[in-house]
């Protein structure tokens, strides 16, 4: 009995051994989760539901700039209503598009490290390379905004432009292609920023934030029209 | 909505399998290693159950694997998993558990039947001979190892779903514990159903001492699956509604209620009591009951992934 339980002990070493090779070989991509502290750059974006018509143009643009196949979308309006009685009728309208959360799910759970977290900017991106296509991040988005792309066969969502118009030092598409200016993209930590100006002199709400996942997505709550429970 | 296709559908029935196939691979082990350690000993590769398990666990842990990498979008890729690892994710780790436990399998396997692979080999192949012969002595420590492995993989199927933090049915901390003991009696089921089809004793030991750990086992099982819902329905809001949609009304209701409920841990439950009374089983009883559980928990793997996935926040 003595004897096999040396030997027990002995696998239970060379089990723990594996283990701490196995932190040694972790993805560095899937670390960038909580090494963004030192990062100047830090980009969000605030949707005014007041200001948006629901012309769907930011989608068009979206599609036709970082070349999004048809059938999937990288962004959304999701349309509710009508409220109140003809011709006094008003609609709602609520982007749907990834929220670059802080804390991401998608991040989390992806097994190789290709769903990431860009250090220097705080977008939350995806290294078409290394993704599998297990899917596991498209499940574990509470937000329901990835989705496979049917060329690539990669996980793919909105990276706020970040291979297409950053590149080019360019604003997004989406907020280029807005005729009412319902969409304002910036740096969180430039207090200068129109951004900011914004956030601070509005209030806004953010998605799901019971969830722990703290989006950086900013909506401005729709005024006019009906209370919703 | 139907009952297979909804939007926000990721993860299909192939998934399903695969979870069941993981838990059952590790049930099996886990039943086989109980049977040596506290019934057969040295005879234990004489015993047709123990053989059907080192038959089962194999198989199905690679038919699950299978089926997760066909499952991705760029199967080819799958090596990629292997490669990079992330420490937060499940799945990562849950692969590494995957990998560390098929080694552990099939030294386990060589170990158990060191005399009939020797008795095989001759003089062939020395080698491996000295191998085997190395492996046999480290067998307690590979036993022990095996051990915590398959329960690792078996919790580790529940804790894959219970990452999706968006989802009130499967973010449930209840979930790994029944997806390790229904894996557990899955994996049961299936030595007995592989052991009496391999000829084994429908009357011996073997089958006594695991239906005499079964009914504790579909005890626990319906305990579990009581809290799991009655927590959901007491945190209120949209955890209420997802378990009350789940089990309510509608076809998985019915699978939860007949398939789940009824013939996979009732059934069992019923034949396992009433043949305490009586004497000798027959190979029909066994294979009937074990296939009855079988059913029961690949049933209970589809309606969680489904109903778990039909309800988001
Ligand atoms: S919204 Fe979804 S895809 Fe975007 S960062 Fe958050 S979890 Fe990831
Ligand atoms: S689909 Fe790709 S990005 Fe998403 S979790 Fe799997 S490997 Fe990561
Ligand atoms: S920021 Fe770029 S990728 Fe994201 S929705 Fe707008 S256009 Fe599409």
């Amino acid at each position: 009995m003595e004897h096999s339980k040396r030997q027990f002990l002995k696998g239970c070493g060379a089990l723990l051994a594996g283990v701490s090779v196995y932190s040694v070989t972790k993805s560095p991509l899937a670390e960038n989760t909580d090494t963004e502290a030192q990062a100047e750059i830090k980009y969000a974006m605030v949707h005014d539901e007041n200001i948006c018509i629901g012309c769907n143009a930011c989608v068009e643009a979206c599609r036709e700039v970082n070349h999004v196949p048809e059938g999937v979308t990288r962004l959304k309006i999701d349309r509710t209503g009508p409220f109140g009685e003809y011709p006094e009728q008003s609609y709602r309208f609520n982007r749907v598009s990834c929220q670059h959360c802080e804390a991401a799910p998608c991040v989390r759970v992806c097994p190789t490290g290709a769903a990431y977290i860009d250090k220097k900017t705080g977008i939350v991106a995806v290294h078409e390379e290394r993704c599998v296509g297990c899917q596991y991040c498209i499940a574990a988005c509470p937000y329901q905004v990835r989705f496979i792309n049917p060329e690539t066969r990669t996980a793919d969502k909105c990276d706020f432009c970040q291979q297409t118009q950053l590149k080019q030092g360019l604003a997004p598409a989406c907020v280029l292609a807005c005729p009412t200016k319902a969409l304002t993209f910036g740096n969180l930590k430039d207090p200068d920023s129109d951004l900011v100006r914004l956030l601070k002199s509005k209030p806004t709400y953010r998605s799901k934030v019971d969830l722990g996942t703290r989006p950086k997505l900013f909506h401005v709550q729709i005024i006019d029209g009906e209370i919703m429970l | 909505m139907s009952a297979f296709h909804f939007e926000g559908l990721v993860w299909h029935w192939p998934i399903a399998i695969y979870l069941f196939l993981a838990g059952l691979s590790a049930g099996a082990v886990f039943f086989a290693i109980m049977l040596k350690h506290f019934k057969l000993a040295g005879e234990a590769y004489h015993s047709p159950f123990v053989q059907a398990a080192a038959i089962i666990a194999p198989i199905t842990v690679f038919g699950g694997l299978g089926i997760l990498v066909f499952d991705l979008t760029k199967p080819l890729d799958f090596w990629k998993i292997l490669v990079f690892y992330n420490t937060t994710s499940v799945m990562s780790m849950g692969v590494l558990v995957l990998m560390a436990y098929q080694v552990a399998l099939f030294a386990w396997i060589a170990c158990i039947f060191n005399k009939m692979i020797l008795q095989l080999l001759g003089d062939r192949l020395a080698f491996v001979s000295r191998m085997i012969k190395w492996l046999v002595k480290q067998e307690a420590a590979i036993t022990g190892v095996l051990v915590i492995l398959s329960i690792s993989l078996g919790a580790y199927t529940g804790f894959l779903l219970s990452a999706l933090i968006g989802f009130p049915l499967l973010n449930n901390p209840v979930l790994p514990l029944l997806f390790l003991i229904s894996g557990l009696s899955s994996g049961a089921a299936a030595t007995l159903l592989g052991g009496v089809l391999l000829r084994g004793n429908p009357n011996g030991i073997e089958v006594r001492f695991i239906h005499g750990i079964e009914i504790p086992m579909i005890l626990v099982e319906i305990g579990l699956i009581f809290t799991f819902f009655v927590g959901l329905i007491l945190s209120g809001g949209q955890s209420q509604v997802a378990a009350l949609n789940a089990i309510g009304y509608g076809f998985w209701g019915w699978i939860f209620w007949g398939g789940v409920i009824g013939v996979g841990l009732t059934l069992p439950l019923a034949a396992n009591l009433w043949m305490k009374v009586s004497a000798d089983r027959k190979f029909t009883y066994v294979a009937v009951t074990a296939s009855f559980s079988l059913i029961g928990v690949f049933l209970l793997r589809n309606f969680i992934l489904y109903t778990g996935q039909m309800t988001g926040v």
